[in-house]
């Protein structure tokens, strides 16, 4: 256990310490990359949390009430979904590098095209219906 | 005329792009923000409470740049850079937190 690269290296915050335990630091360039696929990853969700929140407060002539509910919700939804899963893949990827196996497939990509599928959908119906 | 002695020698600028991608994260809760007070008319003045928690985020971001680069340039030039897990896990959580009260908000007024 002496060996093991936590301990050899008391610098390092508890947090990471915890959650990556094991392998070695990997190369910073690829930490920083992760770093910024995770940000981009949270922008996203971040702009999904705006679009709801803009729908429920402009979208009052567009959509009649229970609909603008649902596409607001909905679309919210898809922020949070997107928010735990970017910090979820950041720290699968962090560990792959950690340990030099390959990197996990990205399980959000799907979630973001069906969630922008379904959204623009049910926008498009909503309109045409109106 | 030498300039001042760079804190790292990396030519791919990698702290240079994280801090900006930070500062773009940084913008984006700030509008998110600005989004939320249109609620203000509607759903009365606790939503004032989700644009200040918004701005504190930016602002945290906005306070830690500068710590940030130079602990990344420090990292390049000494090829190690440990992850930033407080950072990701804190700005996570005030993403979910503020999507989780505005679907509950949306649906109580609904």
């Amino acid at each position: 256990m002496s060996e093991d690269p936590v301990r050899a290296d008391p610098q390092r915050g508890r947090l990471s310490s915890r959650l990556l335990a094991h392998g070695q630091e990997p190369d910073p360039r690829f930490t920083l990359a992760n770093e910024r696929t995770f940000l981009a990853w949270i922008r996203t969700a971040l702009a999904f949390l705006a679009g709801g929140v803009a729908v429920e407060a402009f979208a009052a002539e567009v959509f009649a009430d229970p609909y603008r509910t649902v596409v607001s919700v909905l679309t919210i939804s898809v922020g949070l979904l997107i928010s735990v899963g970017a910090a979820m893949r950041w720290l699968n990827v962090e560990r792959s590098m950690r340990l030099g196996r390959p990197l996990p497939m990205p399980l959000i990509i799907p979630l973001l095209s069906f969630a922008s599928g379904v959204a623009m959908a049910v926008v498009i119906v909503l309109v045409v219906l109106d | 005329m030498s300039p001042a002695a760079p804190l790292h020698a990396d030519p791919g600028l990698q702290p240079e792009r994280t801090v900006l991608s930070w500062g773009r994260t940084m913008m984006l809760f700030a509008v998110v923000g600005a989004v939320f007070l249109r609620w203000l008319p509607h759903y009365g003045l606790w939503t004032v409470g989700l644009t200040l928690s918004c701005a504190v985020v930016a602002g945290a971001i906005y306070a830690t740049q500068r710590r940030r680069y130079s602990r990344q340039s420090r990292g390049i030039a000494a090829e190690q850079v440990e992850a930033d897990v407080p950072a990701v896990l804190i700005t996570t959580l005030a993403t979910a937190v503020l999507g989780l009260l505005g679907i509950l908000a949306v649906l109580a007024q609904s």
